[in-house]
């Protein structure tokens, strides 16, 4: 395992395919995105519908800041902590939905975003008549070795934190508000509390990786940086693999990926299957990959 | 008192496209009072009533108010299949389950029309769709007085099918208890399915006039759907006079909003309104 | 021995989960029999009438009710066979009229044509429903809730009505009255199961008994016999 981690960061120096290096790419950070989905998907019993608020919001913040002269990896830390901050800021009303009042909350913030960032304009003059999009200054002259490494160093770092995070007081007292909140609460656990926890690492997180992206994409604008379309991937990830499993979303997102790459060719066509494998494995195999994997004997005689 | 009559306009424009957004909302209303489900992909819905209505015009053409004849059956059916044969056996599994799966539908939708109609911004564009008409200092698109009196008129079939007849009573009893409303000899997929389906139904008769009153996208169905679900929480479960109030005061949001603060930001004005509903309205037991 | 139970349950197993609610349990009712259930809470009595009504399904064992396997049974086809369910508590539909819930019970096609004979016998038997018909249900006293859940049953018309504490936090007075109408309901021919905490009254209105603990049947048989042992129950539930 650690040796196939440190054997990926060591690809874009032995020359690998250009193609590759763009698939591992947005798998590490596909990856991040879905551990911290999963983290509050299946650990929190959150379902965020909102996860492009953050990618958007920190990818703002680190192309702003390139036009205010600062480099893009500076911006892409402050990125995660404007999407950590906002989390934080939005979780008082949003909290206070339960349940599926929560979904439809995370549902309208990055539409409420994307219409800000359509409207309003803080540096320069926007590339795209109308619409502010943005180009990140500076990132041409960047080696994308360098852009990689950090995309490695953040889907890695996904995998270590939820280990640590589930492992620790906090993991438990999630493990207790997933499966009912109100025993969760007087048992002790201070559900509030916990919840924001999640909802403010999860989106520091997503922040970090989508400031990232942008970093490597070199422009952002509006209607795609809070597309629904970051969702149905890491939904799909997440789904594949196992929800509320450590390994599941590693798994799901090799797969939901590679099916990525495998249509982008074919846009609308390539979204609507991805559709159709949501719907059919939520119906056919809702624990995902990892639930049938725990299943099997094999598995659970290895366990024991 | 000129600003009295400045605003008539807005105000009147406001109420009356508040029926549009309570018919929008009617369908969503009914099927998360009964199935206790909020369909997310019920605004997609919607727009597959509008291109069905746009098919109807541009490639068959009929009216397309008239092509309901065949819409609403036609959606009661394919609303009926979905909740018997993917909702129904979501909801065993959990109710994640069903909130990924009707996202998974809205993806489908959404990129369904992208594929065959574009991205291109369609119109029901009849004769009557760009006629407009003045009461004294208002002035008013002729759509929007017909969005609100199909608004009316449908609440009122929907209020006596749900009291007059056996399968209306069954729904209303399902949606208050669901447990006893087997023991009555309901079976509650059954009545779940035809919900949904008169949910569709209406989302159909919706999308229709949403045509006819809007340029709309494939991705148009989402900001109706936000607006929808205020009007749902702000009206109250089961109160079909109360989303028809709902959608008025979020017409009138939208349309003041849009005077005060410029075109642009009406959406943001009504998007915020949303937000505050789902915040201070409280809560019952959901499930 | 041919059986002519018209409802025999045999050996059911039932899980709520990975809990156990139900062991091994086997009983049977006659055509025109007043059986009582007789336990303390969480005896398992709810779950087995339950059970019977296709709420919950056996995972061993068998359902059967006038010689037909019922155990796999949905809730609404069980109603349609003739057994109807009166449930803890009434649930009857706060927000339906009096009337409507009656009408509701007549839902399945079997009973639906005579609805309005069995409304006329539901009146009979409970004028106050009658004069309260256009209000809606919530706004009845408790007594007349329980009223209207057990007229409600008889509007399917069943074979066989099942009662699960029918006299919960109900006044002595108004539960006498409930079951001089059992009687009266008896005499139309309809069977009658009920579920009861108070040992006493089930022992005064019942034919048979059988007694639960724990999910288990611990003791059964015709009145007179139990009555012997009434020591050994008064003992347990300090009745």
């Amino acid at each position: 395992m650690i040796g196939a981690t440190v054997m990926l960061a060591l690809f874009p120096m032995i020359g690998v395919p250009r193609v590759w290096l763009l698939y591992l790419f947005l798998f590490f950070i596909y990856l991040a995105l879905a551990n911290m989905w999963n983290l509050l998907a299946g650990y929190s019993g959150l379902i965020s519908l909102c996860p492009a608020a953050f990618i958007g919001l920190a990818g703002y913040t680190m192309a702003i800041l390139t036009w205010v002269g600062w480099p893009y990896y500076i911006g892409i830390i402050l990125g995660g902590i404007v999407a950590a901050f906002f989390a934080a800021l939005i979780s008082v009303p949003v909290f206070r939905m339960k349940g599926i009042y929560f979904a439809i909350g995370t549902l309208v913030v990055p539409e409420i975003l994307r219409y800000v960032f359509t409207l309003w304009a803080p540096v320069g003059k926007p590339v795209y008549g109308g619409g502010a999009g943005y180009m990140v200054k500076g990132v041409s002259e960047v080696s994308q070795a360098q852009i990689y490494w950090l995309a490695w160093a953040v889907g890695v770092a996904s995998i270590f934190l939820m280990r640590y995070i589930l492992r620790s007081k906090i993991g438990s007292g999630l493990a207790a508000i997933r499966d009912n909140d109100i025993t969760a609460a007087s048992a002790g656990v201070n559900v509030f509390k916990l919840k924001l926890y999640s909802f403010v690492i999860s989106a520091f997180v997503t922040g970090l990786a989508g400031a990232i992206f942008y970093s490597l994409q070199g422009y952002i604008e509006p209607v795609s940086a809070f597309s629904v379309r970051w969702l149905i991937i890491i939904m799909l990830a997440t789904v594949i693999g196992g929800e509320g499993t450590e390994e599941g979303p590693i798994m799901g997102t090799i797969i939901a990926v590679f099916l990525y790459f495998l249509l982008a060719r074919y846009a609308e066509i390539s979204l609507i299957i991805q559709g159709i494998i949501l719907v059919a494995i939520m119906l056919l195999a809702p624990q995902g990959i990892m639930g049938f994997i725990r299943e099997t004997r094999i598995y659970r005689s290895l366990v024991q | 008192m000129s600003l009295l009559v400045d605003l008539a306009t807005p105000i009147a424009m406001g109420i009356l496209l508040g029926g549009l957004y309570s018919i929008i909302a009617l369908g969503l209303s009914l099927v998360f009072g009964v199935v206790k489900e909020i369909n997310i992909a019920h605004g997609d819905f919607v727009i597959l009533g509008s291109y069905f209505g746009y098919v109807a015009m541009t490639v068959i053409g009929i009216d397309p108010i008239l092509s309901l004849i065949i819409g609403i059956p036609l959606f009661f059916g394919i609303g009926f299949a979905i909740q018997k044969y993917l909702l129904n056996r979501a909801f065993r599994i959990s109710m994640d389950a069903t909130l990924i799966i009707a996202f998974g539908i809205s993806i489908i939708l959404q990129n369904t029309y992208q594929l065959v109609w574009t991205a291109l911004s369609r119109g029901l564009t009849t004769s009557y769709a760009l006629e407009s008409f003045s009461v004294g200092p208002i002035h008013v698109p002729l759509v929007y007085l017909l969005d609100l009196i199909v608004a009316i008129v449908v609440m009122f079939f929907l209020r006596e099918f749900l009291r007059r007849t056996y399968l209306g009573m069954a729904i209303r009893a399902a949606a208050q208890d669901w447990k006893a409303a087997q023991l009555m000899g309901i079976s509650t997929n059954r009545v779940y399915a035809v919900t949904f389906g008169i949910g569709t139904a209406l989302a159909a008769i919706a999308g229709v006039f949403l045509g006819l009153t809007f340029p709309f996208t494939p991705v148009s169905g989402m900001p109706f759907l936000i607006i929808a679900l205020g009007v749902v929480v702000l009206g109250g479960l089961g109160s079909i006079a109360g989303t028809l109030v709902a959608g008025m005061a979020f017409g009138l949001a939208q349309t003041l909003g849009g005077y005060f603060f410029g075109v642009t930001a009406q959406m943001l004005v009504a998007y915020m309104m949303v937000l505050v509903v789902l915040t201070v309205i409280p809560r019952g037991i959901f499930r | 021995m041919r059986s002519k139970a018209l409802l025999r349950g045999s050996n059911i197993d039932v899980f709520h989960g990975s809990f156990q609610a139900l062991w091994d349990v086997s009983l049977s009712v006659n055509s025109g029999e007043i059986v009582a259930i007789i336990g303390a809470n969480g005896s398992g009595k709810s779950t087995l009438l339950d059970t019977i009504s296709g709420l919950i399904h056996p995972a061993k064992g068998s359902m059967e009710f006038e010689g037909k396997n019922i155990s796999a049974l949905e809730p609404f086809q069980i109603v349609d066979l003739g057994i109807s369910l009166l449930p803890e508590g009434g649930r009857i539909f706060p927000d339906l009229t009096v009337l409507e819930n009656l009408k509701i019970g007549s839902y399945n096609r079997k009973a639906r044509p005579e609805s309005t004979e069995n409304l006329q016998r539901v009146y009979q038997l409970f004028p106050v429903l009658e004069t309260k018909k256009p209000r809606l249900a919530k706004t009845l006293s408790g007594g007349e809730k329980q009223m209207l859940a057990l007229g409600r049953s008889l509007m399917s018309n069943p074979k066989l009505v099942l009662l699960d504490e029918m006299s919960l936090g109900l006044a002595p007075l108004l539960v006498n009255d409930l079951y001089k109408t059992l009687q009266e309901i008896r005499t139309r021919g309809i069977t009658i199961l009920f579920v009861e905490q108070n040992v006493r009254r089930s022992l005064a209105e019942a034919d048979r008994a059988y007694i639960m603990e724990t999910g288990r049947i611990v003791l059964s048989g015709k009145v007179d016999d139990l009555r012997e042992e009434e020591k050994v129950k008064k003992a347990y539930f300090g009745t």
